[in-house]
């Protein structure tokens, strides 16, 4: 059985899109495991020149580093992921490279209609970045629009077709996550890549 | 002209920080930059709102009273730091001094990409309805290989650079004027408009107090507390005696839709016309301040003609709300009242379809509408009048101050793009930025008194 992390995109106590990890972690509890992180605490990101991360950072790096892959879900702000999850990524991707190469699903929930459709095109454009080189399903947006009205009082989803959307994607991602394996060719380049870029932001200069 | 700065990051050491202090010091003939600091800005948490405290307030009243803002961006990840879009969430939230403010983007980057993308990134933000700034475009400057960018005081070393840097800095002094004289026509940087209090949280002697305005049956709670008479009491008015009942039918046997707001801000009273309003209002709105029945986007707008009713800057505003055609001209007015000292008390908004009159008058004198071949305004604005031709049909779109429309507006896909957050305040604050109508236009109808 896989394990996986689901990081929740939001520090806010009332959150629909933790309710939708943990209903993901309830409805594919036979298929997988899911942890939730969340990633509300850490301080605001400031390129610190001793290079010591927090260890909150450290521990969220660990566990993704360990799992076999990583599900997100993020809000939207301003049109934009959350400064909060914003920051956990730079975190996560400063002189730590815990994304690097790990299989990624996005999904997101939203008041609205469109479901975090901007937030979700932005936060594969920063993943996608080489200090952070997750490989992101592609083709795989699940937006959830509309989503006061989407689950039932037990937190389930409530629309069969929702949920039927959503076990295609999550069946896929499993698929993903093996293929992922396979995609070795380029991680040594990836690597040393990184560390050049390592070594610039902890240049002396 | 004043502008501000801010560099989007809060390391100790930034090249972006530099590059705004060099063009605040270098083109300090040119404009005048204060640059300002995000340092002290917690991370954004709708949880613990600390829209009040110093550092937010700080950067909500230099923003606001700044002509144009100038953004140094980073790029972390491809996109800006978590610093910077923390801040402007703040500056998105409750309060919003980014709104219609020109912004120029520049920024530095370590590599060739100069923060390319963070750029583009940040333009997104700010166009986001919650910001609703109003981006500089083209004209992307994009400093590479930042370390080897400056000299030892401080300065950019290629004089390329600084040429261009010039170019585009007098190109945004000219981008600020024609937004903020496009903002101003529009009424939007009328500052005593807009401190008009929408919230209506002042107090006047008629206000009753330790009531929830908001609240549904405010009408029935406030009553009590003063006492109010109903029924079949007798009413002793200017000229005539009339009971409540009887005042009751007077009103809404009226052929048009009335709707009260006092000098507080505080719609306190509608003639309840039964069936289909023009402007429909529902009974549990009654007693709310009137920022809470008009989209957000539409506030500036309504502070502009309340201000110059309750001002005497003109006594009625008229305005034809947006898809009258032929067969339908429904207009709103907005008309000063005062007391006997000729003191101003509110505004008697009356609605009503114009076309049944028209149609009547031209039925009983035998004559029909014909398009006037003088007038300048176009065939598409059809029967029109000539008040019509200040304003294009569109002008009043969002002043249009009924409640129907904020609920409407809230319903049409453009306003879900807004709400992906994730906790109603942020949500229903933005919400109401998102509707269909735009500030333009909603303060367009200034024109109408002008």
């Amino acid at each position: 059985m896989n394990k996986y992390i689901g990081i929740v995109g939001t520090n806010t106590q009332r959150s629909t899109n933790r309710q939708l990890l943990q209903f993901m972690e309830r409805h594919y509890q036979d298929q997988a495991e899911i942890e939730l992180v969340e990633v509300a605490g850490l301080p605001m990101f400031n390129k610190p020149a001793d290079r010591v991360i927090p260890d909150r950072a450290a521990e969220i790096g660990k566990k993704i580093d360990e799992s076999d892959g990583v599900i997100i879900s993020t809000p939207e702000y301003d049109h934009a992921v959350p400064a909060v999850l914003m920051n956990a990524l730079e975190w996560l991707s400063y002189g730590i490279h815990p994304f690097l190469d790990k299989p990624v699903m996005i999904i997101g929930a939203s008041f609205g209609s469109l479901g975090t459709s901007r937030a979700q095109a932005h936060l594969r454009q920063m993943l996608d970045a080489p200090e952070l080189g997750a490989r992101i399903m592609p083709s795989s947006e699940y937006l959830l629009g509309h989503v006061l009205e989407a689950f039932d009082k037990d937190g389930n989803l409530n629309d069969q077709g929702r949920i039927d959307r959503l076990d295609a994607l999550f069946a896929d991602f499993e698929e993903f996550v093996k293929i992922s394996k396979e995609l070795w060719h380029t991680t040594e380049y990836d690597k040393q890549e990184i560390s050049k870029l390592d070594k610039t932001d902890f240049g002396s200069n | 002209m004043k502008l501000v700065g801010i560099a989007g990051t809060v390391e100790d050491k930034s090249y972006n920080r530099m590059l705004l202090e060099f063009i605040a010091n270098h083109f300090s003939g040119l404009v005048d930059i204060e640059i300002l600091s995000i340092d002290d800005l917690p991370m954004f948490d709708q949880d613990n709102d600390v829209t009040n405290s110093g550092a937010v307030q700080y950067l909500n009243r230099k923003i606001s009273n700044a002509d144009g803002v100038i953004i140094a961006t980073p790029e972390h990840n491809h996109t800006i730091t978590a610093a910077l879009k923390s801040a402007l969430e703040w500056l998105s939230f409750k309060v919003h001094p980014f709104s219609d403010k020109p912004v120029m983007i520049v920024g530095a980057s370590y590599y060739e990409q100069g923060s390319s993308r963070a750029q583009l990134n940040l333009r997104q933000i700010l166009e986001a309805p919650g910001v609703n700034a109003i981006v500089f475009p083209g004209n992307e400057f994009l400093l590479a290989n930042v370390k080897e960018a400056f000299d030892d005081d401080g300065n950019l070393k290629d004089e390329k650079t600084v040429a261009f840097l010039q170019s585009n800095l007098q190109k945004f002094k000219k981008f600020v004027k024609v937004i903020n004289s496009m903002n101003k026509a529009a009424g939007g940087t009328d500052e005593a408009a807009q401190a008009e209090d929408l919230d209506a949280t002042g107090k006047i002697s008629t206000t009753v107090e330790g009531v929830d305005m908001t609240a549904d049956d405010w009408v029935e709670q406030a009553a009590k507390k003063v006492n109010a008479v109903d029924g079949k009491t007798y009413v002793k008015l200017d000229r005539g005696l009339l009971t409540v009942d009887q005042l009751n039918y007077f009103l809404n046997s009226m052929p048009i839709e009335l709707t009260y707001a006092d000098s507080n801000n505080q719609f306190i009273y509608y003639n309840k016309m039964g069936g289909k309003m023009l402007a429909p209002r529902t009974p549990g709105q009654v007693g709310d301040p009137l920022s809470k029945v008009h989209p957000k986007r539409a506030i500036r707008g309504v502070k502009s003609v309340i201000h110059a009713l309750r001002t005497g800057k003109t006594d009625m505003v008229s305005m034809p709300v947006p898809g009258n055609g032929p067969d339908k001209y429904i207009m709103h007015y907005y008309k000063a009242m005062h007391d006997e000292k000729g003191e101003y008390v509110g505004i008697n908004e009356f609605v009503l379809d114009l076309i049944p009159i028209i149609k009547w008058y031209l039925k009983k004198t035998g004559q029909k509408l014909t398009a006037d071949p003088n007038n300048k305004v176009d065939a598409d604005a059809s029967a029109s009048t000539k008040d019509d031709s200040s304003t294009d049909a569109d002008a009043s779109a969002s002043v249009d101050d009924d409640a129907a429309d904020t609920s409407a507006n809230v319903d049409t896909d453009a306003s879900a793009s807004v709400d992906e957050n994730d906790e109603s305040t942020t949500t229903n604050d933005s919400k109401g930025k998102d509707d269909g109508g735009s500030d333009a236009t909603a303060s367009a109808s200034v024109e109408d008194w002008d």
